[in-house]
């Protein structure tokens, strides 16, 4: 029998620094570093450490600065996507939620309603029929609000798109953020997806 | 009871049904009969009643360039068998008289047959769109429809 070789000590948590999502490395704006480092950090340390750099930023920069770069902060790491399946893609939606992928770690999850939501994941083809209800279902959720078109028939219409009934691409219909491709994507390429977004509502700092 | 198309034939006659033009075997179904589309109404009665057709499983049109068909999947609880209704139309103006009165399920199967095929059902209570957004213009499953770039079909669809 060979022996039980000692369990390695936990690695250190990982230095403040550029942010490497699966996609690549996330880009970083400069005044918003100190969150950037909060986002590194492992839970147990996170909710100290996020007290910390508030109440110095609070004190350095006032209230009204910091009430933008905190809701900026706090919602792209919570945002929540309508619970809408459309085609085939909403199965590796679903999975994306479920135990394997568990998409809910990075505060991502599903809401049952428009107006609880401010990401719209169209997970499917568009038909013309429902283009009038996809509409109604973006208009009725809340600002400052996102759309991933997410596999090849939100894209672009997929192998449909000549078809009488699709819709060639669902950016005909509302804005689109952040375009995922494949038919349909994995799991992880909707992670992805979801970290570019991020990324670029950082970005943005909305 | 087995039912076959002899069985059809004998039935229709003894309950004096007009305008069957013929009935003939078919794979599946006890028979298929084809009928002339002036006498639809009628016959769907002598269907129901004196044949025991009671389900209306689905209607269906087809564009055969000279002719339109549209055909009727009919089921006897009685006899557990399917038969077939099958009418010619004309390909200018395709149009029969509704089932509906006579099947209620044929409600949706025509305005189904009657937006992808352009069969035209008269009398029906509710013929609008059921598949397609309300105004398309197309009746996608016709021959003569061609397929569309997708911005061509976007403008139209958007402009009624
Ligand atoms: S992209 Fe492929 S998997 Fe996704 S909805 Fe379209 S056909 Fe289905």
């Amino acid at each position: 029998m060979s022996a039980v070789a000692p369990a390695a000590p936990l690695p250190a948590a990982p230095k403040p620094g550029p942010v490497v999502g699966p996609g690549g490395e996330l880009p970083v704006v400069t005044n918003d570093v100190t969150f950037v480092e909060i986002e590194t950090l492992r839970s147990r340390e996170f909710l100290p450490a996020a007290k910390e750099a508030l109440s110095a930023m609070l004190k350095e920069q006032g209230e009204s600065k910091l009430i933008r770069p905190v809701f900026n902060w706090a919602g792209r790491n919570s945002l929540f996507p309508l619970h809408w399946g459309l085609a085939c893609c909403a199965i590796e939606f679903a999975a994306a939620f479920g135990a394997r992928w568990d998409a809910e770690r990075f505060g991502v999850v599903p809401r049952s309603s428009p107006r609880q939501c401010d990401l719209l994941i169209v997970n499917g083809t568009v038909t013309w029929k429902v283009a009038h209800k996809l509409i109604a279902l973006y208009e009725q959720m809340p600002e400052p609000k996102w759309v991933i078109a997410m596999g090849n028939c939100a894209t672009g219409g997929g192998p449909f798109r000549t078809a009488y009934s699709v819709v060639p691409g669902v950016d005909k219909l509302v804005p689109v953020d952040v375009y995922i491709a494949g038919c349909p994507p994995r799991p992880e390429a909707l992670l992805d997806g979801i970290l570019r977004l991020e990324a670029l509502i950082r970005e943005r700092g909305e | 009871m087995e039912s076959n198309p002899e069985d059809i034939r004998a039935q229709l006659t003894a309950a004096g049904a007009v305008g069957v033009l013929a009935v003939e075997p078919f794979d599946g179904a006890a028979a298929r009969v084809k009928f002339a589309p002036e006498s639809a109404a009628a016959l769907f009665q002598v269907f129901r009643d004196a044949l025991g057709f009671t389900h209306l499983s689905t209607v269906g049109g087809i564009d055969w360039v000279t002719r339109y068909e549209v055909f009727y999947l009919l089921w006897s609880d009685a006899t557990k068998r399917y038969v077939i209704l099958s009418a010619d139309l004309d390909a200018k103006t395709p149009h029969i008289e509704t089932a509906s009165p006579t099947w209620p399920s044929a409600n949706w199967h025509e305005r189904e047959a009657w937006e992808l095929v352009g069969i035209h059902f008269d009398h029906h209570p509710d013929l609008r769109h059921l598949l397609m957004p309300d105004g398309y213009q197309f009746h996608p499953l016709q021959r003569a429809f061609k397929l569309h770039e997708p911005e061509e079909l976007e403008v139209k669809v958007r402009h009624v």
